[in-house]
């Protein structure tokens, strides 16, 4: 029995689409409050690395999850202490924290390579199990973080848009003077919103390795880091829009699979690259109204304000 | 008391120093020296080296083995060999396809050291080139996969269309057509030997897409299978005949690399002083086995598997003309064959196989 193109592309853009979306929101949180971290790469290749490694060790899958989560907050702790207390550029801590991941990963990893691990259990609805088509395929058959992908958007929305903290924190992301004139404090607010964000993206890479591959390779993350950071911008920095990027990203590279899977006849070359495609075309139409929605100061480095 | 503390260190040092020389401990009769891409327990084709060459060392007395894991096709990769020579390596084996060029390199400098890299190209007086070939032996594992699909629909994955996994996808359709008319092969390319969340997507497709049988040539074949276990399909591996323990249920049998005969022969040569840099390619029965068959496997299906292997082993060979492409194109006359040294060179899927190589 086929299942009808869409569908397929539904089911794997949702699969492949939530460790993009928390990664997303994770370094939305991170650039509202003014930083820059193209290291994401690297907390996402930590994040799968931690929890498999847990997650073998102890026997748990939610252990391994709690780990990556901390693990992605620490990192991108430590990548604060470098951007916001040491005032190093952001653009060249951003990649050593991406090389930095790669070996941290990589390190922490190779001990476990080839485990079998159980990974986050799956559940799905039995009224919605008897929906035509879902049986046959991977639809609503999803573990806890794919549940609450679309909660977790909304909840980061919520915090940045309805809380005095998230106003705080997009203070500082536009006018990091502004905002200490007013009485907060910069630096702690960019380091509130890196822990979050750093847990948002370890809890995506944990996605990675605990649930859709249950394995763990070296640099297994294979560039979605850097296409969550194009998403972030896809998405104008707003939570709710990154729901919709993350689908987006992810059928494309479901729809490649699916094509193939189906016999179409275009080059498997070709197909390869329309999430790439896609990345470029969405930089280009945004191209203008980048500066209408990024933070002001974003990419900035804060002095104090004298 | 200084001082003596001082006498004390300088003791053990000294100690230490004449243990670690050859002499004092047992002295091997061969150190080999093998350097891997990735890690040794990766259920893949590092394990099935790594495995060997514990297999060999303690059959052979007095035969060491050192090793590096995560070596990087680069120069560091020469740094780690010359090293190994100067801890007494003799024999080497640089496991990963792309490390040739860098024992290449090395092996001109130390010609009283003796190369074997898996792969192809010249040999040379101390550079032997050897492999398995699994493409006539996946005949074997279509046989198995024809026989057991109910939905003649099965589903390939591989990481890039080069001519070696081509050639495993046409013997595995091959194999599938001579037991199963109906039988058709889905080949989905990922783009990558090791894009894990890909590889998931691609077996997902695959099933989606109404395959029950999904056979892969990645480098590890661990998300591939558990994936498909996951859906209750089932799955033919490849690299490693100890997948198995990955789907309990859905395992029909895989194929796996048995390199220990070859490099047990090839330290005995070096032992007598008697090392000649040779091209080897042995298929099944030589370097290649097929894994033991899943529970769920009837006996008539594994007498099929085991009887082509068998014939496999007399020299049948699939790739025999005529054959056509999956465009209805000649693309072996009849009469002519290919044989195992040619099996990169496939720029073609034959009859049956849906997908398009470039």
């Amino acid at each position: 029995m086929t299942t009808p193109l869409l569908l397929g592309v539904l089911a794997g853009a949702i699969l492949s689409g939530t460790s993009l979306l928390y990664a997303t929101l994770g370094e939305t949180l991170v650039e509202r409050s003014g930083l820059v971290n193209l290291g994401l790469e690297g907390l996402l290749l930590i994040g799968a690395s931690v929890g498999f490694s847990v997650t073998a060790v102890t026997g748990s899958a939610w252990l391994g999850l709690a780990a990556a989560a901390m693990a992605g907050g620490l990192a991108n702790l430590l990548f604060g202490w470098l951007v916001v207390t040491r005032k190093a550029n952001q653009l060249a801590s951003g990649l050593a924290m991406m090389f930095f991941g790669f070996g941290v990963s990589a390190l922490v990893g190779a001990p476990h390579v080839g485990a079998v691990i159980t990974g986050l259990p799956k559940w799905r609805p039995s009224w919605l199990a008897g929906l035509p088509w879902v049986q046959a395929t991977t639809l609503f058959n999803y573990d806890l973080l794919t549940w609450l992908a679309i909660p977790v958007a909304l909840l980061v929305w919520w915090c940045l848009f309805r809380t005095r903290w998230g106003l705080g924190v997009r203070a500082v992301g536009e006018s990091p003077g502004a905002a200490f004139a007013s009485g907060r404090d910069p630096a702690t607010l960019q380091f509130q919103a890196l822990a979050a964000g750093g847990v948002l993206a370890g809890l995506a890479g944990a996605h990675l390795s605990l649930s859709l591959t249950l394995t763990w390779a070296e640099y297994m993350t294979a560039g979605r880091g850097f296409i969550a950071i194009a998403l972030v911008i896809f998405s104008k920095w707003n939570p709710m829009r990154a729901v919709a990027g993350a689908l987006l990203f992810g059928g494309a590279e479901a729809l490649q699979l699916q094509l193939q899977a189906r016999g179409s006849l275009i080059s498997p070359f070709l197909l390869d690259m329309t999430p790439y495609l896609l990345t470029l075309l969405v930089l280009l139409a945004w191209g203008g109204a980048r500066r209408l929605a990024a933070p002001a100061s974003l990419g900035r480095t804060f002095y104090g304000s004298d | 008391m200084k001082q003596l503390f001082r006498f004390i260190v300088v003791l053990c040092a000294a100690l230490l120093g004449l243990a670690a020389t050859p002499g004092f401990a047992q002295t091997p009769r061969l150190i080999i020296g093998a350097i891997y891409v990735g890690s040794t327990n990766d259920y893949g084709y590092n394990k099935s080296f790594h495995d060997a060459l514990a297999q060999v060392a303690r059959e052979l007395p007095g035969v060491k083995v050192i090793e590096a894991e995560n070596v990087p096709e680069s120069a560091d990769a020469e740094r780690v060999m010359e090293g190994m020579i100067q801890q007494g390596a003799r024999l080497i084996f640089p496991t990963s396809f792309g490390h040739k060029d860098f024992a290449r390199k090395v092996a001109k400098r130390h010609r009283d050291v003796a190369f074997e890299h898996p792969g192809d190209g010249k040999t040379e007086s101390n550079f032997g080139v050897f492999f398995g070939s699994t493409q006539i032996a996946w005949y074997a594992m279509g046989v198995g996969a024809g026989k057991m699909t109910r939905s003649h629909k099965l589903g390939f994955v591989i990481g890039m269309p080069i001519g070696y996994a081509l050639g495993n996808v046409n013997a595995f359709q091959m194999g599938a057509r001579s037991v199963n008319a109906k039988a058709r092969t889905v080949v989905v390319v990922t783009g990558g030997w090791s894009d894990k969340a890909k590889e998931a997507g691609a077996a997902n497709a695959l099933l989606d897409q109404g395959c029950d049988v999904v056979a892969m040539h990645v480098d590890s074949p661990a998300t591939v299978i558990q994936t498909v276990e996951a859906r209750g399909g089932m799955s033919i591996g490849f690299q490693s005949i100890e997948a198995r323990a990955l789907a309990p249920k859905g395992w029909i049998t895989g194929l796996g690399f048995t390199w220990a005969p070859f490099i047990k022969e090839v330290a005995q040569s070096v032992l007598a002083g008697k090392f000649r840099g040779e091209a080897t390619y042995q298929g099944l029965g030589g370097m290649v086995a097929i894994a033991p068959f899943g529970s769920a496997v009837p006996a008539e299906v594994q007498k099929l598997v085991n009887d082509a292997a068998t014939r496999i082993k007399k020299g049948f060979n699939p790739f025999t003309g005529p054959l056509l492409d999956n465009a209805g194109n000649t693309a072996l006359p009849m009469g002519a064959s290919i044989g195992n040294d040619q099996m990169g060179n496939f720029n073609w899927y034959v009859e049956g196989v849906i997908g398009k190589v470039r």
